[in-house]
């Protein structure tokens, strides 16, 4: 298990954030974090990256003790703030360089590991340039860049794709995909694109009221979601629609010749969206 | 890691050097203007002279020798009206500074003892200085021609006698020998000082964009300390805080007499300006820190710390000399960090100083200095 958290309360003064939380992630897995704005999704990842104090609760990262062991869990994580976490004015290897200095990488490593980070994330032609004259796009690589210096185990990206174009955001989701499968680091992402964790996710949860009130497989959600109930006069029907629509064309055939009466359909909820807005109860959050 | 970080706060610094333009031009304009605005207060004469209208009935030598001894002084340009002023509205007409207004048979009169009085009109503005200057002036002149008149009558010769004034000559006391004090001596090192914690704005600029961009959120969130993040921000701003120096006794030094002002003379040692300089600079880079630290906002920066600046500097001696503040006010002005600043470098550029004279304000300076360090730090480390 690469976090396992247990009854994790987080409060400012009076108002609740975080009430008895409890999640875990399995190592190596793209992990979705789902939430309304304010519902706790940033101070959740400040909690584990230590830049928030919890108020009680159990922790236990990489199997070691969050509140014992915050040196190595520090050393093999890495945070990716939603804000372009840089200095505008160096380029991009002058960044890079920085933070691996901060990461305590050894001068005769550095380069080789800056080099990595450049590739991973496609900004070689962009090494030299200064990231305050970057796309969007390109500034959110970078942010992801210095997040692989220390090679973590486990990386943090909060909402990575925001405000930028579709071209860049599948790009980025490509790149964010590749880190995972090809040094299964475990990824614990938080976005408000349902079709970007549709598209990532093994696992996702969706945090609202303080505590987790959804959490399952991809597939297990979609599975759920794509149930066509049919109610009839004296039975009701239940059809996954999830490998195609033959089923139900063969069931509504049928009722057509037993000649049986529908007295209802419903049509389940296709869309990680539609899921999500009937889970939190379609409230505005302010 | 250290000279990465250091080099990171180098880059950032050099990449923005028109941020830093500030920082010269402001203290270069004071310090022009100032010294030049200021140098008839450590001078014996004024370019504009005050105009005094001598309004009296009385005719004759004593009118004529009182008009001349007081112009003698270089402060005071004389004019006579030979008839009692009674319209007083003559001072703004025609722009005189003061009306003395002297009765006729006035020397008669203070020898027999009779009522007899001289009245100075003058304009509101005038300052309290300026007429007991010229009350003195009246009265040790009338006081002459009265002594005079008695010699006269008890029949000894006062031909021969001397104008003592000459004879009294005011010395400035200072370990250096022949010093001559001058606006610029006074100017340099006041805005030299406001100048240096003008740091504030550059330090407190790149610190807040590390907060709100979340680069210093990143940074915490690995595990290393904060101390040297903060540290490697005092090292660039104190060379350029050392480049102010500089520039500024070099104005002082070579530019100034151009501009028909006296040069700066550095008479004491070279090596105490640069450790009074070094001290004023940690203080002012620490200062910042720490309104760095406490400020959301450059905006909040920029006027928390202009404002903190400008009170530190109206309370120490830097907008206003602490000589002709009140008792109460010049121990207020002890509390400044500016004030402590300026005492040494005074005491070093205008006393020729020694380290002994100099420890003392230094010692101050550096204990500021650590305190907000560490205040800075301690802000830093519980910003969660």
């Amino acid at each position: 298990m690469a976090i396992k958290i247990t009854k994790l309360d987080k409060s400012y003064g009076r108002v609740i954030v975080l009430n008895e939380l409890n999640i875990h992630i399995k190592e190596g897995s793209i992990f979705g974090l789902l939430g309304p704005n304010g519902a706790g999704k940033t101070t959740l990842i400040s909690i584990l990256n230590y830049l928030e104090t919890k108020n009680k609760g159990e922790i236990t990262i990489l199997g070691k003790n969050y509140d014992n062991d915050k040196s190595y869990i520090q050393k093999n994580s890495s945070y990716v703030p939603q804000s372009y976490a840089f200095y505008p004015e160096l380029t991009t290897y002058e960044n890079l360089e920085f933070f691996a200095a901060l990461y305590k990488i050894k001068h005769k490593d550095m380069k080789k590991r800056i080099q990595e980070a450049i590739i991973m994330t496609a900004l070689e032609k962009f090494q030299d340039k200064q990231a305050k004259n970057f796309s969007g796009g390109l500034k959110r690589r970078l942010n992801i860049a210095i997040g692989l210096l220390n090679n973590p185990k486990i990386l943090y990206l909060d909402e990575p794709t925001v405000g930028i174009d579709p071209q860049s955001r599948k790009y980025i989701l490509d790149i964010i995909k590749n880190i995972n499968t090809t040094k299964n680091t475990t990824i614990v992402y938080t976005s408000h694109y349902m079709d970007e964790i549709e598209y990532l996710c093994d696992e996702i949860a969706i945090l609202d009221d303080h505590h987790i009130i959804k959490k399952d497989t991809k597939q297990n959600l979609i599975n759920e979601n794509s149930l066509v109930k049919i109610v009839l006069v004296d039975e009701v029907l239940e059809i996954n629609t999830t490998n195609g629509f033959d089923d139900l064309i063969n069931i509504f055939v049928k009722i057509k010749k037993d000649n049986k009466k529908i007295i209802s359909i419903d049509y389940g909820t296709k869309s990680l969206e539609e899921m999500f807005l009937k889970i939190t109860k379609q409230d505005l959050r302010d | 890691m250290f000279y990465y970080i250091l080099k990171k706060e180098f880059l950032l610094l050099f990449r923005n050097l028109h941020a830093l333009l500030v920082l010269f031009i402001m203290p270069s304009a004071f310090i022009i203007i100032m010294s030049i605005a200021l140098q008839n207060t450590y001078s014996n004469s004024i370019d504009v002279k005050y105009k005094v209208l001598l309004s009296s009935d009385e005719k004759g030598k004593s009118i004529s020798d009182l008009l001349e001894k007081i112009e003698d002084n270089n402060f005071f340009e004389m004019s006579y009206m030979n008839e009692d002023g009674k319209d007083k509205n003559i001072l703004y007409k025609e722009g005189f500074d003061f009306i003395v207004k002297i009765p006729s048979n006035y020397l008669i009169n203070i020898q027999n003892n009779k009522d007899m009085q001289i009245d100075i009109y003058t304009k509101p503005k005038s300052s309290i200085q300026t007429i007991n200057l010229l009350k003195s002036l009246l009265t040790a002149n009338i006081s002459k021609q009265i002594i005079k008149s008695l010699l006269l009558q008890l029949d000894v010769d006062t031909t021969q006698t001397k104008d003592f004034t000459n004879n009294i000559v005011h010395h400035y006391i200072s370990n250096v020998h022949n010093f001559k004090v001058t606006s610029v001596q006074q100017s340099v090192p006041s805005w030299l000082i406001f100048s240096m914690f003008f740091i504030l704005i550059p330090i407190s600029n790149t610190f807040i964009n590390e907060k709100n961009f979340g680069t210093m959120n990143r940074i915490r969130s690995i595990s290393i300390s904060l101390f040297p993040i903060l540290l490697a921000k005092v090292i660039p701003y104190y060379i350029i805080n050392m480049v102010q120096v500089c520039f500024m006794i070099f104005l002082g030094v070579y530019l100034m007499p151009y501009l028909g002002v006296d040069a700066l003379q550095i008479q004491g040692n070279v090596g105490l300006v640069f450790l009074i300089s070094s001290a004023v600079s940690l203080a002012a880079i620490s200062f910042a820190l720490v309104i760095a630290n406490i400020a959301k906002k450059s905006e909040d920066a920029t006027s928390i710390g202009g404002i903190s600046n400008i009170l530190f500097a109206a309370l120490g001696g830097i907008m206003v000399p602490k000589v002709i503040m009140p008792e109460r006010m010049q121990e207020i002005s002890e509390l400044s960090p500016m004030s402590w600043a300026l005492d040494s470098f005074l005491e070093v550029f205008v006393n020729g100083g020694t380290m002994s004279d100099i420890q003392n304000s230094l010692f101050k300076l550096l204990i500021f200095a650590i305190i907000c360090f560490l205040i800075a730090y301690i802000l830093l480390q519980r910003k969660k």
